[in-house]
């Protein structure tokens, strides 16, 4: 399967959700994955896997790392299904579940996603491309960030999380968060160029 | 801030994702009105974000595969959530002496990795090294044994909803007991191929399940 996710809006606006929540045959489906159905749950994973991976890519830096978090978000929205009551569309509650099998799994690794950029990490990335061969690609750019400055330039500019839901997922404070994603922008329009 | 004093970092990037706060528009945007440099680079952070926006990243390898293999391994344990009556098969509950086995081979699991091995603490894999006939007889009754837990539990599939809820719910916590014991057992083993003891207590797990479907099996 080839699946391409436009990154502009995995995390719904308010009224994408209530749009998607209200959606009587999305409704089926998912009732039917409560119960059981596995094929229903397969729809959801075609519907949904793009924008999962896209999420886990970015977040985690790195590819195959990103397909086996795909798995375990759909594992684990297996799992939980049956407690998914329908107040927000099932696309926010995938992505929300997703963040946080990604965040698990950086601390796990313990890839901490508080940490600031610091002088150190800053002058190791910061550098300007000096030809046109060495300009990367923003995925190469965003996997040069530290953890803590990738997280929140993901969640907030890719998947437009307020800083106050950032702070929330990730807790560090909503203050930190603007600090490095100001840092973070500053960073890659340099990696890039612009 | 005022006209004459270029924004701050903040602002700049508030202005350029619209997140200035309703206070601090008008200021901002006076500002923006009679600066170049604050006005070209907000234009600078909005493009950027905008280019972010555009990007797009591919997912070009099907994964349900491999989901709906885990998810079917899953399915054992999420079956108690079914409901349906059926004479009991077995009259006495099934989970305590499992419980207990279960119990035991954990704790003889935890044994056997953290306990010094005879060629030292190695724990990658050897598998250059032949294996032992001692080995290959309990690989080769674990698989026997997992070859008729499979049966035993397609058969069980079958009649699955005419069992009492409770033993039901017994069964299936049993199971997934037994199960994760088998998991852990066999990544120690990927671990460390030649260990006779991780071989024998997964022989030992998979001969537990079997004697559990079994006795619910009647």
């Amino acid at each position: 399967m080839q699946a391409t996710s436009g990154t502009n809006s995995p995390h719904p606006s308010p009224a994408q959700q209530a749009a998607a929540a209200s959606d009587p045959a999305i409704d089926e489906v998912v009732r039917r994955a409560q119960h059981g159905d596995v094929e229903a749950f397969e729809s959801i994973y075609r519907t949904h896997a793009p924008q999962i991976f896209a999420l886990c890519r970015r977040m985690i830096g790195d590819e195959h790392e990103a397909r086996d978090l795909v798995q375990d978000v759909f594992v684990r929205a297996w799992q939980r299904l049956p407690t998914f009551r329908g107040q927000s569309a099932l696309a926010t509650w995938m992505h929300r579940l997703a963040v946080n099998v990604v965040l698990e799994q950086m601390r796990s690794t313990r890839r901490d996603v508080a940490r600031f950029i610091d002088d150190a990490d800053h002058d190791s990335f910061s550098a300007r491309p000096t030809s046109p061969d060495e300009r990367m690609d923003l995925d190469r750019a965003i996997n040069r960030l530290p953890a803590g400055a990738r997280t929140v330039f993901v969640l907030h500019d890719v998947h437009g999380y307020s800083h106050d839901e950032i702070a929330q997922m990730t807790g560090i404070a909503a203050g930190t968060a603007r600090a490095q994603l100001f840092r973070a922008r500053r960073a890659l329009m340099r990696l890039l160029d612009l | 801030m005022n006209a004459q004093r270029h924004l701050t970092e903040a602002e700049r990037h508030d202005a350029a994702d619209g997140s200035l706060a309703p206070e601090q528009q008008a200021t901002v945007d006076e500002h923006l009105a009679q600066c170049a440099s604050c006005t070209d680079d907000v234009a600078r952070v909005r493009n950027f974000m905008t280019r972010v926006r555009d990007d797009s990243t591919h997912l070009d390898v099907d994964l349900w595969p491999d989901i709906r293999s885990r998810i079917e391994r899953e399915k054992i344990v999420q079956l108690s959530a079914t409901t349906g009556e059926m004479p009991a098969v077995g009259r006495r509950p099934v989970g305590r002496w499992l419980a207990l086995a279960a119990v035991g081979a954990a704790a003889a699991l935890i044994l056997v990795v953290a306990l010094p091995r005879g060629k030292g603490n190695e724990v990658g894999p050897t598998t250059a090294d032949p294996m032992s006939p001692e080995v290959q007889l309990v690989v080769d009754s674990t698989r026997e044994y997992e070859r008729e837990a499979t049966i035993l539990l397609n058969e069980l599939e079958l009649r699955r909803a005419m069992i009492r809820p409770q033993l039901r719910s017994s069964l299936d916590h049993d199971l997934r007991a037994i199960d994760d014991a088998i998991l852990e057992l066999k990544e120690a083993i990927a671990r460390d191929p030649n260990n006779p003891g991780l071989r024998r207590l997964l022989a030992s797990s998979y001969r537990q399940k079997v004697d559990l479907l079994k006795r619910v099996g009647g």
